[in-house]
C-alpha cells in the first residue's frame, strides 16, 4: 500500500467522521422534534388529567397550571358510584367475544372472496361495502325489534353479536386484501394433498392472518370499550352493563361538570389504556398491516 | 372446480349477520323514508314528499356541502399529518413504537368524552387554548375558536384530526413496513436526499396503504356526528350543520322519522358514490405507478 | 285429611306466592344518576321498604337518549314498567297508544293545577303523573354584586342594565348569554306578554312574531343590554350552555347567569358561591318574570310487566311526603295546588315572583310552541347576537317559517 493510498484512507476516514457527527447532530435534533410533536400531541389528554383533579375554581380561574393538590375527592366520588370492577370486566369479556365472532366470521368470508371473482363475489363485497357505510342510528330500532323476537334481549350473546356485526364489514374487507396477498401455490400444494376446504383455510390460512388480526382487535377494543348506544338499548341487567354505561351516568342532562365527569371518565380509559399498552408491540407490530398488504 | 361452489358456505355466516343487521334496516328506513311516520305508532304513506322537500331547501343541499367540505379538510389534514408523522418514524426506529401508541391514545378516548375536553380547551371563558396563547406572548393570535361561523368548522375538524392521526399513521408505518429494506439502501447509496427518496422511492409503493387510509378516513368523516355535535350543535347558526346532525335532529330532536330516513338514504348514496370513486380513482392510480 | 290437604295446598301456594312476590320494577328515568340524583337513591330505598316484594331496578338514560332507547322497547311491546315522561313524549307516546290511562279518581290529580293537566293529559286520559314545575330565570352571584354597590338582585331591565354598568366598570364579567340558551330565556321573558296572546296562537301560525310588537321589542331590549356592557354578544354567541357556560358561574368569574333550577343543587355544593336564583328581568313586571317549566312526569306504558307494582310506585310519589324529597334536592316547584311544600333554597326573588302572579309557563316545555321551533330559536339567536346589526324580522321571519313547516 503506497503513502498516497493511506493518506486517502485518512482524509475519507476523517470527512466520514464530520459526516458521522452532522448525521448525530441531525438525527438528534429529529428524535427531540418528533418527540415534542408528540408530547404536544398529547397534552389536550394531560389536560383533562388536570382538569380530574381540580376544583371547579381551579378550572376556570387557572385553566393550565398544576392542580394546586391532588384532589382525590372527585376520584373517590366517581369509584364510589362506578360499580367498576364488575364493568370492567363485563368490557373485557365483550371485547374477547366480540373479537372471536368478528375473526372468524371475517376471515371465513374473506376466503371466497379473495379466491373466486365472480359475479357473485362481487355482489357480496357490495353489500359488505353497505354495511361500512350505514350510519349506526338508523339500524337502532331494527334491531332491536329482531332481538326481541330472538329472545337475545339482555343477553351477552345479544351484545356480543350487536357489536360483532358493527365491525364484521370492516373485516371482510382487510382479511379479503390480506388473503388475497397470500400466494395461491401454498394452497395448490395442500389441495395436492386431498385436503379440504376447510382444512386448507384452517391449517394454510388461519395461521397467516394475525396481523389483520391484531388490527381487528384493537378495533374492537375501542368500539366496546366506548360506545354506550347498544348496551343502553340492548341490556338491562346492571350487571351486564359495561364500563362506558358507568362514565355515561355522570353525563347530564343538562350539561356537565368536569370535575366530575373527568375523574370517571379517566377511571374508565385507563383499563382499555393499560390493555393497549401491555400489548401495544403486539397489536401494533402488525396493526393494520393486513389492510396494506 | 367443486371446492370453488363450496366455497361459498364460508360466506353464510358473515352474510347472515350483515342481513339482519344492514340490508334489512336500510331497506326498512328505505320504506320509511316514503313515509310521515314519528317513529312510534302509525305511519303513513306520502310518496316523494320528503325528497320533493330536502331538494326544494338550501338548507340540506347547504348541509351536504358542510359535510363534504368538512370530510375533505379532515381527510386531508388527516392523511398529510399521518403520512408524516409516518415516513419521520419510519426513519427513527427507536422511538417508533413510543411515538406511534402515544399518537394512537387519543383515538381510544370515547368521543363523547373528548368533545368536552375539547369544549373546554376551546372556550373563550379563559380556555385552555387561548390562555396558552396568552401566556406564551401570542395573545393576537386568540380566537372565539367555536364561536366565529368563520372558524368553527376548522376548530371542530382539527379536533378530529388530532384525534385520529395516529391511526392513519399506523396505516401509513404499516406501509412503509412494507417496502423491501433494500430500496430504502440503495437510494442511500445513491446520495439521495431523504426527502428525495421519500417522494420518489417510498410514496409510489405506498400506494395501497393510501387508498386504504383514504377511505378509510373518508367514510368515518362523511358519517360522522359526534365531535360537531357536542362541540357545536351544528352551530353556530348552522356553519358546521352537517347531514349527519340534520338527520340526528330530525330523529331525535323532533321524531321525523320518515324525513330522517329520506336523509339517511340520501346520505348512504353519498357515502357509497364518494367510495365507489375514490376506489376507483385510488386504485387505478396504484395500478398505473 | 282434608285439613292437612288444604294446609298444605296453602302452604305450597304460600311458598309459591312468596317466591313471585319478589317483583322487578323496571323504572327508565333521566333522572337520579350522579349528575343529577333527584333524591331518587333515597326514595327508592323508602319505597322498597314499604314495599318489601318489590325491588326497584332503576335505568339512567338522559333525556337526548331515551329518545332512541325506549320507543323500540314500546313497540315490541317489551317496555320498562315506569318511564319518564315530559310533555313532548305524552304527546308522542300516548298519541300512538303506548300510555296507559292512570284514570281521573286519584286525589293527585283532582289536585293538579290546570295549567300542568292540559300537558299530562290526552284525548281525556291522565297519561302520566307529573312531579315537579322547575323554575328558569336568572342566576345572580351576590358577592360580586356587592363588589360593584349593589345588593338586590336585578329584576327589572334598568336595575339589570345598571347592574351590568357597575360591574363592567370594576372589571368584572357582568353575565352569561349563550344564543343556545341564556339568550332564549331573556328574549321569552320579554317576547312573552303574560297578559297578552297565548303563546300557543304563535305557535299554530295564527299570529306572526314578526308582526308582534313584544318580541320586536325584546330583540332591541338585548341590543341594550349589550351597550350597557353586559356582554360581548360575539364572544358569547355561540357559548356552549351546558358546559362551559356553568362552570364559569360556579367558578364565580360572572356575576350572572340565565339558567334553569336545576344548576341549583350543584352551585350550592360550591364553597365560597354565594349566589340567589332570581327571576329574568322583564319589561313586563317590577318583580321579573318566572319561567316555570313544566317538568317530567312518570308514566306506566301500555304493555308493562308488572302494571300494579307501577302503579304502587306512582301513589308512592302521590304522597306529599315522598314528593317533597323530590322537590327539595330538585329545587323545584310542586305541580299540586294545596301541598305544603317547602319552597325551593336559594330561590327567594324567584319564589317572591310567583306569589305575585308574574310567572308564565315556559311554551317549548307545554308544547305550545313545537320543538322544531326551539332549534331555531337557538340559531336564530346565535346568529342575531353575531350579527346586532340585522334587522328583528331577519330573525321573526325564521321563526314562522319554522312554525309554517312544522304545520
Amino acid at each position: 500500500m503506497s503513502a498516497a493510498d493511506t493518506s486517502t484512507v485518512k482524509k475519507t476516514g476523517r470527512k466520514f467522521d464530520a459526516n458521522l457527527l452532522r448525521r448525530r447532530v441531525k438525527l438528534s435534533l429529529a428524535h427531540g422534534f418528533v418527540l415534542t410533536l408528540v408530547v404536544i400531541m398529547l397534552l389536550p389528554l394531560v389536560y383533562m388529567v388536570m382538569m380530574s383533579f381540580k376544583t371547579s375554581t381551579e378550572i376556570a380561574q387557572n385553566p393550565l397550571g398544576l392542580p394546586k393538590s391532588l384532589y382525590w375527592g372527585n376520584y373517590m366520588e366517581a369509584l364510589s358510584s362506578m360499580g367498576y370492577v364488575r364493568s370492567v370486566l363485563n368490557s373485557l369479556f365483550v371485547t374477547l367475544s366480540v373479537i372471536v365472532v368478528v375473526v372468524f366470521a371475517g376471515a371465513m368470508a374473506a376466503y371466497p372472496l379473495a379466491r373466486i371473482k365472480s359475479r357473485a363475489s362481487q355482489l357480496i363485497v357490495m353489500i359488505m361495502a353497505l354495511g361500512l357505510a350505514t350510519p349506526n342510528f338508523v339500524t337502532i330500532t331494527p334491531i332491536y325489534v329482531i332481538f326481541r323476537e330472538l329472545g337475545l334481549l339482555d343477553t351477552y350473546l345479544g351484545i356480543v353479536l350487536a357489536f360483532a356485526a358493527l365491525k364484521l364489514p370492516l373485516a371482510v374487507f382487510f382479511y379479503t386484501g390480506f388473503i388475497a396477498a397470500i400466494p395461491i401455490e401454498l394452497e395448490e400444494a395442500a389441495r395436492l394433498d386431498n385436503c379440504n376446504n376447510w382444512q386448507i383455510f384452517w391449517h394454510v390460512i388461519r395461521p397467516l392472518l394475525a396481523p389483520v388480526t391484531a388490527t381487528l382487535s384493537l378495533f374492537v377494543m375501542i368500539m366496546v370499550w366506548n360506545d354506550f348506544i347498544y348496551p343502553l338499548l340492548l341490556l338491562t341487567d346492571k350487571n351486564k352493563l359495561t364500563v362506558m354505561i358507568s362514565v355515561y351516568k355522570f353525563v347530564g342532562n343538562t350539561g356537565i361538570d368536569p370535575t366530575k365527569l373527568f375523574p370517571a371518565a379517566v377511571l374508565g380509559s385507563i383499563p382499555l389504556l393499560l390493555l393497549f399498552a401491555v400489548f401495544q408491540r403486539k397489536i401494533m407490530s402488525g396493526a393494520t398491516a393486513g389492510a396494506v398488504k | 372446480m367443486r371446492h370453488r361452489k363450496t366455497l361459498y358456505l364460508f360466506i353464510i355466516p358473515a352474510l347472515l349477520v350483515i342481513g339482519v343487521f344492514f340490508v334489512y334496516p336500510i331497506i326498512l328506513t328505505f320504506n320509511m323514508s316514503f313515509t310521515r311516520f314519528q317513529g312510534i305508532g302509525k305511519a303513513t304513506q306520502v310518496g316523494l314528499k320528503n325528497y320533493d322537500r330536502i331538494f326544494s331547501r338550501d338548507r340540506y343541499l347547504e348541509a351536504a356541502w358542510v359535510t363534504v367540505f368538512y370530510t375533505v379538510i379532515v381527510v386531508t389534514a388527516m392523511n398529510l399529518s399521518g403520512l408524516f408523522f409516518a415516513a419521520i418514524l419510519h426513519r427513527l426506529p427507536m422511538i417508533r413504537n413510543f411515538s406511534r401508541a402515544a399518537l394512537y391514545t387519543p383515538s381510544m378516548i370515547s368521543f363523547v368524552v373528548v368533545a368536552y375536553v375539547w369544549q373546554f380547551l376551546y372556550s373563550p371563558l379563559n380556555g385552555g387554548i387561548n390562555v396558552a396563547l396568552t401566556k406564551l406572548g401570542l395573545g393576537a393570535f386568540t380566537q372565539n375558536w367555536l364561536g366565529d361561523p368563520n372558524i368553527a368548522i376548522f376548530s371542530v375538524a382539527f379536533t378530529q384530526v388530532w384525534m385520529f392521526t395516529g391511526f392513519t399513521c399506523a396505516i401509513y408505518l404499516a406501509g412503509f413496513a412494507g417496502i423491501p429494506e433494500e430500496i430504502g439502501e440503495a437510494g442511500r447509496l445513491e446520495g439521495a436526499s431523504s426527502w428525495q427518496r421519500f417522494r420518489y422511492l417510498e410514496l409510489p409503493l405506498l400506494g395501497p396503504a393510501i387508498t386504504v387510509a383514504v377511505m378509510l378516513t373518508t367514510i368515518g368523516t362523511l358519517k360522522t356526528f359526534e365531535l360537531p355535535y357536542i362541540l357545536t350543535k351544528g352551530g353556530p347558526d348552522g356553519a358546521t350543520r352537517m347531514l349527519s346532525i340534520e338527520i340526528i335532529n330530525n330523529l331525535f330532536g323532533q321524531y321525523k322519522f320518515g324525513f330522517a330516513s329520506a336523509l339517511s338514504i340520501l346520505m348512504l348514496i353519498l357515502v357509497l358514490f364518494v367510495a365507489f370513486i375514490q376506489n376507483r380513482v385510488l386504485r387505478d392510480r396504484e395500478n398505473t405507478q | 285429611m282434608n285439613k292437612t290437604l288444604v294446609a298444605a295446598a296453602a302452604i305450597l301456594v304460600g311458598i309459591g306466592g312468596s317466591a313471585q312476590a319478589m317483583t322487578d320494577l323496571d323504572v327508565v328515568a333521566w333522572k337520579g344518576n350522579v349528575a343529577q340524583p333527584a333524591g331518587l337513591p333515597e326514595l327508592i330505598k323508602r319505597f322498597e321498604e314499604q314495599n318489601p316484594d318489590i325491588k326497584v331496578d332503576l335505568s339512567y338514560v338522559s333525556r337526548k337518549d331515551v329518545d332512541k332507547v325506549v320507543p323500540p322497547r314500546l313497540q315490541s311491546g317489551n317496555p320498562p314498567d315506569v318511564t319518564m315522561v315530559d310533555a313532548s313524549l305524552v304527546a308522542l307516546w300516548g298519541g300512538a297508544g303506548f300510555l296507559s290511562d292512570l284514570g281521573e279518581d286519584h286525589d293527585w290529580y283532582k289536585k293538579m293545577l290546570p295549567s300542568v293537566k292540559k300537558v299530562m293529559t290526552l284525548d281525556g286520559k291522565v297519561l302520566a303523573y307529573p312531579l315537579e314545575i322547575v323554575g328558569m330565570g336568572n342566576f345572580v352571584n351576590m358577592d360580586l354584586l356587592k363588589k360593584a354597590g349593589i345588593d338586590k338582585a336585578p329584576v327589572t331591565i334598568d336595575e339589570l342594565k345598571t347592574a351590568c354598568t357597575a360591574l363592567a366598570d370594576k372589571g368584572i364579567s357582568p353575565m352569561i348569554f349563550s344564543g343556545g340558551f341564556s339568550a332564549m330565556l331573556y328574549v321569552g321573558a320579554n317576547g312573552i306578554n303574560p297578559k297578552g296572546p297565548s303563546p300557543a296562537e304563535f305557535g299554530n301560525g295564527d299570529l306572526k312574531f314578526a308582526d308582534d310588537p313584544n318580541y320586536n321589542a325584546a330583540l332591541d331590549s338585548v341590543r341594550d343590554l349589550v351597550a350597557a356592557k353586559c356582554f360581548d354578544p360575539k364572544l358569547q354567541a355561540a357559548l356552549d350552555p351546558w358546559a362551559t357556560a356553568p362552570q364559569a358561574f360556579r367558578s364565580g368569574t360572572v356575576a350572572m347567569l340565565p339558567h334553569g333550577a336545576w344548576n341549583i343543587s350543584d352551585f350550592a355544593k360550591v364553597d365560597g358561591l354565594n349566589f340567589e336564583f332570581a327571576p329574568m328581568p322583564s319589561s313586563f313586571s317590577k318583580d321579573g318574570l318566572a319561567l316555570d317549566l313544566v317538568g317530567p312526569g312518570w308514566a306506566i306504558p301500555k304493555d308493562a310487566a308488572h302494571a300494579e307494582a307501577a302503579r304502587k310506585w306512582i301513589e308512592f310519589f302521590a304522597k306529599p311526603e315522598n314528593l317533597n324529597v323530590f322537590l327539595s334536592v330538585e329545587n323545584a316547584y310542586s305541580p299540586y295546588s294545596g301541598d305544603a311544600t317547602p319552597p325551593p333554597k336559594f330561590s327567594g326573588p324567584y319564589t317572591a315572583a310567583r306569589k305575585a302572579g308574574d310567572s308564565i309557563l315556559w311554551p317549548f316545555s307545554n308544547e305550545e310552541f313545537p320543538k322544531q321551533l326551539q332549534s331555531e330559536w337557538e340559531n336564530s339567536l346565535t346568529g342575531f347576537l353575531l350579527n346586532l346589526d340585522k334587522p328583528n324580522k331577519d330573525t321573526l321571519d325564521r321563526w314562522d317559517e319554522s312554525v309554517e313547516d312544522n304545520l
